[in-house]
């Protein structure tokens, strides 16, 4: 009987952590404890010595002493301030206006919007919400079709999941052992790729069904100018000049790839802003403008959201800065930017400041009871079992990369995004890595599937924000005074199917085109391949890590 | 059960009051980076002690704020069965996960934390890195967390078999809950629909 104990304790002790998470207790402990249980069998067995435990204090100290880890605070107390700065509604607001008018404008906007917070805040709560307060509103007042409008607010507001800077992307390239910085790089793209999706599933629904997704008549629009005009061309204009601004500042400059593009649109966007500003002037001491009242509106919303954009990810992306640099900067400058626009109250900061303390508090507890749990399973071979399990599936990569998907998919319709990242991921990579798969690829691929977790109704977190803002109720409609209908939870579920689809075909497109993740190699400060071999493959040390590279846990 | 509760008030009060100071560390850890980061760029110029300042600063919000966030129920729990279950049966389930994976887990980090503190401070253990700081406040910050998550566990107990006796109303709320209380007190920061349309 003990023999068989002794010799199955991997898969009984993947079990028993199953069981005691299902029950419900807080997950941080529950892993720990599941560690510490099994370790007392395990000496009981003589298959550890008694000292075993001994190690447990120096695995907490290697979590203190990693550094990546602060970039988890520092990218929330910089979402948490954003959140509240103003930039969100006068991003929608603007965006509405100029895309307002054409079919399926105001769902564009969303989706643009949504974007531009993820690369930004990026936290889903806050961009649903802001979206769910501000713009749902007026496409129901329009009639938009509510599955179509919900849908289209909560899948924007999962962008932030995984356009950098997020912090499923932290916490993954932490798991898997590889660089955030690359991660980032490796994000962007696929990101966008989303991005485009929502756009074209937005497109296709209007070309169909031109009912659901109408644009909003002329005279609703604001920021017209006084002859009516909407000042579109001017908007134009000042684009390409501010492009052709930064292409010739960088013209000479040696760079090329990212570095070019960030560069380039941050000298563009300088020169935009500079505009701008000289149109404001002059209009107001001489009543004399040269942009449309558009053009210098959009201009002057875009500029934080961009410069932030910048500051962050851009240095990030050069090679300028640490991903823990380009967090606290960010943090920073989001404190900076909500002074400025006089939203900075004392009772904002302790709200960021308490809320960034406590989920720091949960998350860095659910590594920590990670580590106590991998001590013991690692030292009764578990992650050989896991392995041995996942590199002998039939298929090779592909067999592996469909069933590992597969395997998430439904798990996030259970588990959200930290209790993945932080137990099933480890377990995940090394079989990865053995099968030959680029990691950064690998993460990438797992952090777009893992993006439904947010949107399986009925426990994604972005039907559940958007449904707590959405009216319950039937309501009086405050500009038209006509009695609207109220959002029905349904539809709210309903909304979100297509874009779980949306998300699997983005899989799908990372899986068929490893170029848009891969790309990352080409730029940025270049490690050497061989190098990085050597720090991972350490799989018959003692368990100082979850059998990853030291640097990060 | 009257006394016990007394404990169980004190014991939260101290946890709180502990972890709504220490949250303002994060604010100092975003400045400190934040400086550092703008003189290696600029001055080219860096030291170990600021850049090893950082983690010490995080790891006290992390470390000493985990009681206070159990004691505000926010370390995430798989509540996808568990919500299924009765009231009061998830109630037992709470006090069996105090008594049987929280309590051992805190006493086992104690007695081990202990000594590893100790080792570190009796030499004194300076910084891995040149000009780097001590490592034995850093490594005195485990066991101090483990002892107070081990009275917040006590505290958490009598809590639970409290509600569970009716003695005292259930101070936690639903997750649900939660999410409209965010959502409300960001809609109270939001001008509704600003201008025009």
């Amino acid at each position: 009987m003990l023999a068989i104990l002794a010799h199955n304790m991997a898969p009984i002790m993947f079990a028993a952590l199953v069981i005691f998470l299902l029950l419900g207790y807080p997950v941080a402990f529950s892993l720990a404890a599941n560690g510490l249980i099994f370790a007392v069998i395990g000496i009981e067995l003589d298959l550890f010595r008694p000292d075993f435990l001994q190690a447990l204090p120096n695995r907490v100290y290697g979590v203190m002493s990693n550094d990546t880890l602060l970039a988890i605070p520092f990218f929330t107390f910089m979402g948490l301030i954003l959140e509240r700065s103003g930039m969100a509604e006068d991003l929608l607001d603007t965006i509405g206006q100029l895309f307002g008018t054409i079919r399926g404008g105001l769902a564009y906007a969303v989706v643009f919007v949504g974007a531009l917070l993820a690369a930004t805040t990026g936290v889903v709560a806050a961009s649903v919400i802001s979206m769910g307060l501000i713009s749902l509103p007026i496409m129901l007042r329009y009639g938009y079709d509510r599955r179509l409008a919900s849908g289209v607010i909560a899948a924007s507001g999962t962008l932030a999941q995984i356009i950098p800077p997020s912090l499923v992307l932290i916490v993954m390239a932490d798991q898997l052992g590889r660089s955030v910085g690359d991660m980032y790089e490796g994000a962007f793209i696929p990101g966008l790729a989303l991005a485009a999706l929502y756009a074209v599933y937005v497109f296709l629904v209007t070309i169909f069904n031109p009912k659901s997704a109408p644009g909003l008549p002329l005279e609703s629009v604001g920021y017209r100018d006084e002859s009516g005009k909407r000042g579109l061309l001017s908007l134009l204009v000042l684009t390409i000049v501010s492009g052709v601004f930064g292409w010739l500042v960088m013209r000479d400059s040696g760079t090329h790839g990212a570095d070019f593009v960030v560069l380039t649109m941050f000298f563009g966007m300088v020169f935009a802003f500079a505009v701008a500003l000289v149109n404001w002037a002059t209009d107001r001491a001489f009543g004399f403008r040269f942009l449309s009242k558009l053009a210098q509106q959009v201009t002057f919303v875009m500029v934080p959201p961009l410069f932030l954009i910048f500051l962050v990810l851009g240095t990030i992306f050069i090679g300028l800065a640490t991903p823990t640099e380009g967090g606290a900067m960010g943090a920073t400058g989001a404190l900076v930017l909500a002074l400025i626009k006089r939203r900075l109250t004392w009772d904002l900061t302790r709200q960021a400041t308490e809320a960034t303390a406590k989920l720091s508090a949960f998350v860095v507890f659910i590594l920590i009871g990670a580590r106590v749990f991998s001590l013991t399973f690692y030292g009764v071979d578990g992650h050989r079992w896991v392995e041995g399990m996942l590199t002998s599936l039939p298929g090779g990569q592909i067999g592996f990369l469909i069933f590992v998907n597969a395997f998430i998919f439904v798990l996030a319709f259970f588990l959200d995004f930290f209790e993945l990242a932080f137990i099933v991921i480890p377990l995940l990579g090394p079989a990865a890595e053995h099968l030959g798969i680029d990691l950064i690829w690998f993460g990438v691929m797992l952090g777009v599937n893992m993006q439904t977790s947010f949107m399986h109704p009925p426990f994604g977190f972005a039907l559940f924000y958007l449904r707590s803002v959405a009216p319950r109720e039937s309501y009086l409609d405050r500009l038209t005074g006509k009695r609207m209908e109220p959002v029905t939870t349904g539809q709210i579920y309903w909304g979100a199917i297509p874009f779980v689809i949306i998300q699997l075909i983005g899989v799908a497109l990372v899986i068929m085109f490893p170029i848009m993740v891969t790309h990352y190699k080409d730029t940025g400060p270049q490690i050497d391949p061989s190098k990085v071999k050597i720090e991972i493959e350490q799989p018959d040390l003692p368990p100082i890590d979850f059998g990853q590279p030291p640097n990060f846990k | 059960m009257g006394i016990l509760l007394r404990l169980s008030r004190a014991i939260d009060a101290i946890n709180f009051r502990i972890g709504k100071v220490l949250s303002w560390l994060v604010v100092v850890a975003i400045l400190v980076s934040a400086t550092n980061a703008t003189t290696r760029k600029l001055f080219n110029a860096s030291s170990n002690a600021w850049l090893e300042l950082q983690w010490v600063l995080f790891s006290a919000v992390f470390l000493l704020c985990s009681p206070w966030t159990l004691l505000a129920n926010e370390h995430i729990r798989i509540d996808i069965v568990n919500s299924m279950f009765p009231k009061r049966l998830r109630d037992g389930i709470d006090v069996f996960g105090h008594l049987f994976f929280l309590l051992p887990l805190t006493i086992v980090m104690m007695v081990t934390s202990l000594p590893f503190f100790l080792d570190s401070f009796n030499i004194r253990e300076q910084s891995m890195n040149a000009g780097g700081l001590a490592q034995w406040p850093a490594k005195a910050l485990i066991f101090i967390c483990f002892f107070l998550l081990f009275l917040q566990g006590i505290s958490e107990l009598i809590k639970r078999v409290a509600v569970m006796r009716g003695d005292i109303p259930d101070p936690y709320g639903t997750p649900r809950s939660a999410a409209e209380m965010e959502a409300e007190q960001f809609t109270a920061t939001l001008k509704p629909e600003s201008h025009s349309n």
